[in-house]
């Protein structure tokens, strides 16, 4: 028969799991009922405790694109593509209307200029990792104002939209109006975008530059 | 048929996809706040963790089963944290500072209790406060802690009772009637 040392420590290492032993000592013993009372209650704080507040973060599509995905299955997936495809025109068509971005140049934007850019992103992006980085702006995008910035690849320019409010579930390659590009999932936070107009530049050499990318990317809230 | 089969394997491949990141979607909250009680650092929680959910994107095909993804995210969580050390040698912070930084993390809304709870349990140290989050917030049994830890059952349940112990001290709980480890 258990003692009431031992229920307690029983207890206060597992409080969700009681055995026979111990119920059958709780049964018996008052003092020992009501501390299980005491801590119970204190049990229950301590679950509320641990789950902290998180910083609010932008609505995601993809909340609602995955309890989609959970109810109606396989053509939910299929339903997916959808968005995907007109996120890859939209990018294409913002890039058209940029042309000064896509200058080949060995000049790298100023420290400054990137920070003010990817700051308002809640984001800080390692230059070096990224590869010089030679534009930063930040363009408003499908109703939110998003990282554009331009890498100096050996290939050539490639441009990179970071998309924290849009949804990629996986990455998706496009090849629309003369631009070749990738887009690719930040688990927790959107997408990025990764365009080219070299049109011989491989998938696996825009999939590198987008990880470069990704990789680069420290997020601050 | 072959290029059936080619686009039939392409839509299991993003079928797969899909549910992976709609797994870590789902998981994210959970492993940010087991970071963050980790780390007791807001923004290095959030890089180990975006960094720990690259790693697992990157080997999306070590996850044999779905329902081990939990505790699979947490070790490569727990990993990352490691090399943090590794690359670089933290500097040590004073506890009031720190909890005083996190006020508006550890803030309970209406309830200034909560508050101070979530004070003490920063206060832990790291070897009580792990076992304990990972058990009352991930929902780790003893012997998944022990696996995640490298530690034994009997090491857990006196981590865990310890734990409790302390914190219950540090909240001005009644911890007379508490017994001493030999209980366990």
């Amino acid at each position: 028969m258990m003692d009431c040392k031992q229920y307690r420590a029983a207890l206060l290492a597992e409080p969700a799991v009681v055995s026979a032993d111990m119920r059958a000592h709780a049964d018996s013993c008052t003092d020992c009922a009501k501390f299980t009372q005491r801590v119970a209650a204190f049990e229950g704080r301590l679950a509320q405790a641990v789950r902290l507040p998180l910083p609010a973060r932008p609505p995601r599509w993809y909340a609602f694109a995955a309890s989609l995905v959970a109810a109606v299955g396989v053509a939910g997936l299929l339903w997916l593509a959808v968005p995907r495809a007109s996120l890859a025109g939209d990018v294409v068509t913002h890039m058209a209307g940029e042309p000064d971005a896509w200058r080949a140049t060995t000049t790298a934007v100023s420290p400054a200029a990137l920070e003010a850019v990817t700051r308002d992103a809640h984001m800080h992006l390692t230059a070096t990792t990224a590869g010089m980085v030679s534009y930063a702006s930040s363009c408003p995008f499908r109703g939110h104002q998003v990282p554009h910035l331009v890498v100096q690849d050996r290939s050539g320019p490639v441009t990179v939209m970071v998309l924290v409010h849009e949804s990629a579930q996986v990455a998706d390659n496009f090849d629309e109006q003369g631009y070749r590009g990738e887009i690719l999932p930040m688990p927790g936070h959107g997408a990025i975008a990764v365009l080219t107009r070299n049109q011989n530049l491989d998938a696996a050499a825009l999939d590198r530059i987008a990880m470069q990318v990704r990789e680069a990317i420290r997020w601050t809230n | 048929m072959e290029v059936d089969l080619t686009m039939r394997s392409r839509t299991g491949e993003k079928q797969r996809h899909a549910r992976f990141q709609a797994l870590c979607q789902s998981l994210r909250p959970d492993l940010l706040r087991f970071a963050l009680w980790l780390a007791r650092d807001r923004s290095l929680a959030e890089d180990v963790v975006q960094e720990a959910l690259l790693r697992a994107w990157k080997a999306e095909d070590a996850l044999q089963e779905e329902k081990a993804a939990k505790s699979w995210l947490l070790t490569i969580i727990r990993r990352e944290y490691a090399r943090t050390f590794e690359r670089k040698r933290l500097p040590t912070v004073d506890l009031d500072e720190l909890v005083a930084s996190e006020e508006p993390a550890l803030a309970g809304g209406e309830d200034p209790n909560l508050a101070e709870l979530r004070s003490a349990i920063y206060r832990l140290p790291a070897e009580y406060r792990e076992p304990l989050v990972l058990q009352v917030l991930m929902g780790f049994t003893t012997a998944e802690i022990g696996q995640q830890l490298g530690l034994t059952t009997a090491a857990v349940l006196t981590r865990l009772f310890r734990a409790r112990r302390q914190l219950r001290s540090l909240c001005g709980e009644d911890v007379s009637q508490d017994p001493d480890d030999d209980g366990l």
